[in-house]
């Protein structure tokens, strides 16, 4: 009975909050100032068709570099927490596992390509359609979650998942540091040429840098998810 | 016109995702569950995007594609949900009458102890 009148009374709270929000609800008539400044110069100016990604990328291009390097904060402390231990007992595991059944197998064996082809997709095309660096690289750790439990004997190369996200951090810090000297500043895009609006080589170097972020992120969220996994 | 057959093919969809939903209200155990939930979506998810697809004529090839998605997907993991239910021992309904997997577990299990009766006497 408290139970239920303790539900009831949060969710007349939840909906005390939201009341506030929808009654004192009016719409912006206008732009902000800095939006108005967005809108206006932003694919003149970049040559971006998705303009959030003009934002994320290059307007506000330190703060995505901070985002990364939360990420990479986050994963090496999971990393920290869930270090393996070295195999105390060498005894074979109490509970035998089940092999996953055959269907599951050639299933997960004929989407892993398309679920990679797919995050690279949505990285690639960051600066045209919604989606982005952190957005596909989501999307391949989803596919190597899918490997690890459709597949529990095959193991990811660790050294080359390190590898390739040193390279794309480092390489996102170059592609940064050379806007500061070909071009107007740190993350500066026109570094390359802003190319024909509205196509897959267009926006500078907005399609390099979230290709980095990608690969950069799809690897982390991969090594996060591996560390979960029991040793077997 | 076309945008009443599309919208009829939608509402087609819906009445099958509908079905699914009350069939895992209704249903007795786990695994009749899975099986109304699985095919009736499959089937209601596949009618909705047919009925996009011809509402929307242009985006008819990424429908399709999503439809490859839906058939590959669903029953996939339906099957490993069911799978793993029967692992772990989930209940079947009183009403159930055959049961092939456990029917195949034994027979394996057997193959497997004649097997090694006949290694131990040789």
């Amino acid at each position: 009975m408290i139970k239920r009148l303790l539900i009831i009374f949060t969710l007349l709270l939840t909906a005390a909050i939201f009341a506030r929000l929808v009654v004192n609800y009016n719409e912006h008539g206008e732009l902000t100032k800095l939006a108005q400044r967005y809108v206006g110069q932003g694919p003149a100016e970049l040559g971006a068709a998705n303009l959030v990604t003009a934002v994320v990328v290059t307007y506000r291009g330190l703060d995505t570099l901070g985002e990364v390097t939360v990420l990479f904060i986050s994963a090496a402390g999971a990393g920290l927490m869930l270090r393996r231990r070295e195999r105390p007992q060498a005894t074979a595991s109490p509970v035998e596992k089940k092999p996953a059944s055959e269907i599951v197998e050639t299933a997960a064996e004929l989407l892993l390509p398309i679920i990679f082809l797919f995050g690279v997709y949505v990285f690639v095309n960051g600066h045209l359609t919604p989606g982005g660096g952190f957005q596909g690289g989501a999307i391949i750790a989803a596919g190597s979650l899918l490997l690890l439990l459709a597949l529990p004997q095959a193991t990811l190369r660790h050294r080359l998942i390190s590898i390739t996200e040193s390279l794309s951090g480092f390489g996102y810090v170059v592609v940064g540091v050379l806007g500061v000297i070909l071009a107007g500043g740190f993350l500066d895009n026109r570094i390359m040429s802003l190319g024909t609006f509205g196509t897959l080589f267009s926006a500078g170097a907005i399609p390099i840098i979230y290709t980095l972020v990608g690969l950069k992120v799809g690897s982390e969220l991969s090594a996060v998810l591996d560390r979960f996994r029991e040793p077997d | 016109m076309h945008e009443l057959i599309g919208s009829a093919i939608i509402l087609a969809g819906s009445v099958f995702l509908f079905s699914a939903g009350l069939g895992v209200l209704r249903m007795p155990d786990a695994y009749n569950r899975i099986q109304t939930g699985t095919k009736a979506s499959t089937l209601g998810n596949i009618l909705v995007l047919l009925g996009l697809a011809v509402l929307h004529p242009a985006w008819t090839w990424k429908l399709l594609i999503l439809v490859f998605f839906v058939l590959l997907t669903n029953p996939v993991s339906s099957h490993a949900l069911a799978r793993a239910a029967h692992v772990i021992h989930t209940p079947e309904a009183d009403e159930t009458v055959i049961d092939q997997l456990e029917d195949e577990e034994l027979e394996e299990a057997r193959a497997a102890g004649s097997e090694d009766k006949a290694g131990s006497a040789t």
